[in-house]
């Protein structure tokens, strides 16, 4: 009788475990104290989310795959550097999917792989669909309806990550104009979100 | 500093979004310990970007859980769901404990309570013999009281005594009469009288000039028994009579007799 009763004990806890809601508080803290139900919580609520950020910057499902697992390993280790006075968690974790997303793009075997791509892919198929990121995932859906001349800003700056001097010289544009327009492109970004 | 154009400025959104210079995001690190309000607008922005991410969201394909959690299983401290089992464990010895106790307990009331009954009778035996005791003594204080007032009484010069002896066949008998000479209140101890039968009382008489003169009932009293006022008499004489007295006394029922001086 009492085994029988500790083994339903233990299930019934395990599911609870699973559908408990953690307040943001709770959820670094017991993430710092390396626990697993919840990084199990956080890999459930968010990896989505990441997901669907990594997938804005590596168009190939299998790259944005190794990509995320990466991003995973990195906030288990790292999460002891995050601050909460800075911003939210999920700020946090974002940014760092991103980063990876771009870093990875960046890499020398991901370009080079990139180019054998393009040739054959001009041979067999022109479209090059899959090394284009779609528009309707993510932050690039909202982007995508930004005016062109804002959207090419946004696109260089966060998705590929290049910086404002960068884009300033690449487009031959004064420093101070991309900054403006960046901003205007962001805080109607904002509105887009918000709606 | 304008802070609300600030906010307004679009530099949260770089900030938030990771695409702030360094410049500008220590610029805006440092402003917002001073303005509340620009936290404030920085965690409103932070809320819409996660939820909007969060609406948003592709589903990775569930290898990567997989394969991500093989990979951490050996970090993740596991403490956690020990506890229940562990807490079951604890409940189970305490509910045997607890019945344990309940058990040795009940036996042990049933051993005290015998224990506490026993007591209880020995100890209300012990307080009624406690109570007689002390009635006793009570009685044989005040009896010792009056044996000192006897005393004082006897010893004193002022007090006249007339031993009467038995009569004629009556010899063993013996009482005395104490009279005090200055209030002539006359005491009576009866040394040796039978027992007077019931319905019947001894009365003692004092002869004057002749004739008897009651002199009051012996009634059953302890030591001296004060009887009446005699002013005047010659002798005194004790005869057995009916219950409350005669007027004459019944000659032939004379138990003792004894002559003043």
């Amino acid at each position: 009788m009492l085994p029988w009763f500790n083994n339903h004990l233990s299930l019934i806890t395990e599911r609870l475990e699973a559908v408990k809601k953690y307040t943001e508080n709770e959820l670094v803290l017991l993430l710092k104290r390396q626990d697993r139900a919840a990084f199990t919580y956080l890999y459930d609520n968010y990896s989505g989310a990441l997901h669907s950020i990594i997938l804005n910057i590596v168009p190939d499902h299998d790259l944005a795959s190794d990509v995320l697992q990466e991003v995973f390993i990195k906030i288990w280790k790292q999460i002891d550097t995050y601050d909460d006075g800075k911003g939210r968690l999920f700020t946090w974790i974002l940014n760092i999917a991103r980063n990876a997303a771009i870093d990875r793009v960046r890499s020398k075997s991901y370009q080079n792989n990139l180019q054998n791509r393009e040739l054959t892919e001009n041979v067999y198929d022109s479209a090059g669909a899959t090394r284009t990121p779609t528009d309707h995932i993510g932050l690039r859906q909202w982007v995508h309806k930004l005016k062109d001349e804002y959207k090419m800003l946004v696109e260089l700056s966060y998705f590929q990550g290049y910086t404002q001097d960068e884009i300033a010289k690449m487009l031959n544009m004064p420093l101070g104009t991309v900054k403006t327009r960046l901003r205007t492109a962001l805080i109607q970004l904002r509105q887009i979100i918000k709606n | 500093m304008d802070i609300r154009a600030y906010i307004e400025s679009g530099v949260i959104e770089s900030y938030v979004l990771g695409m702030a210079t360094a410049q500008e995001a220590a610029e805006l690190e440092m402003l917002r310990m001073q303005h509340p309000e620009l936290g404030e607008a920085i965690a409103r922005f932070e809320q819409q970007l996660e939820n909007a991410a969060l609406l948003n969201a592709v589903n990775p394909p569930p290898a990567v859980r997989e394969a991500l959690f093989a990979k951490l299983e050996s970090e993740f401290v596991t403490a956690r769901p020990m506890t229940p089992v562990r807490t079951m464990t604890g409940l189970r010895f305490a509910a045997a404990a607890a019945i344990l106790l309940l058990v040795i307990s009940s036996a042990l009331n049933v051993y005290f309570y015998s224990r506490f009954r026993d007591a209880n009778e020995k100890f209300a035996a012990l307080f009624t013999e406690r109570n007689s005791l002390e009635a006793n003594l009570n009685i044989t204080h005040t009896r010792m009281l009056d044996m000192y007032g006897n005393m004082q009484l006897m010893g004193d010069p002022a007090m006249i005594k007339v031993s009467m002896t038995g009569t004629p066949g009556r010899e063993q008998n013996l009482a005395t009469v104490f009279w005090d000479s200055k209030t002539r209140d006359i005491y009576l101890l009866a040394n040796k009288l039978p027992q007077a039968p019931s319905g019947k009382q001894y009365q003692l008489w004092a002869l004057v000039d002749g004739k008897p003169v009651d002199a009051g009932m012996i009634g059953d009293c302890n030591g001296l028994c004060r009887l009446k006022n005699i002013p005047r008499a010659q002798a005194f004489a004790i005869t057995l009579e009916r219950e409350g007295g005669s007027p004459t006394p019944t000659m032939d029922q004379m138990y003792v007799l004894g002559k003043v001086g």
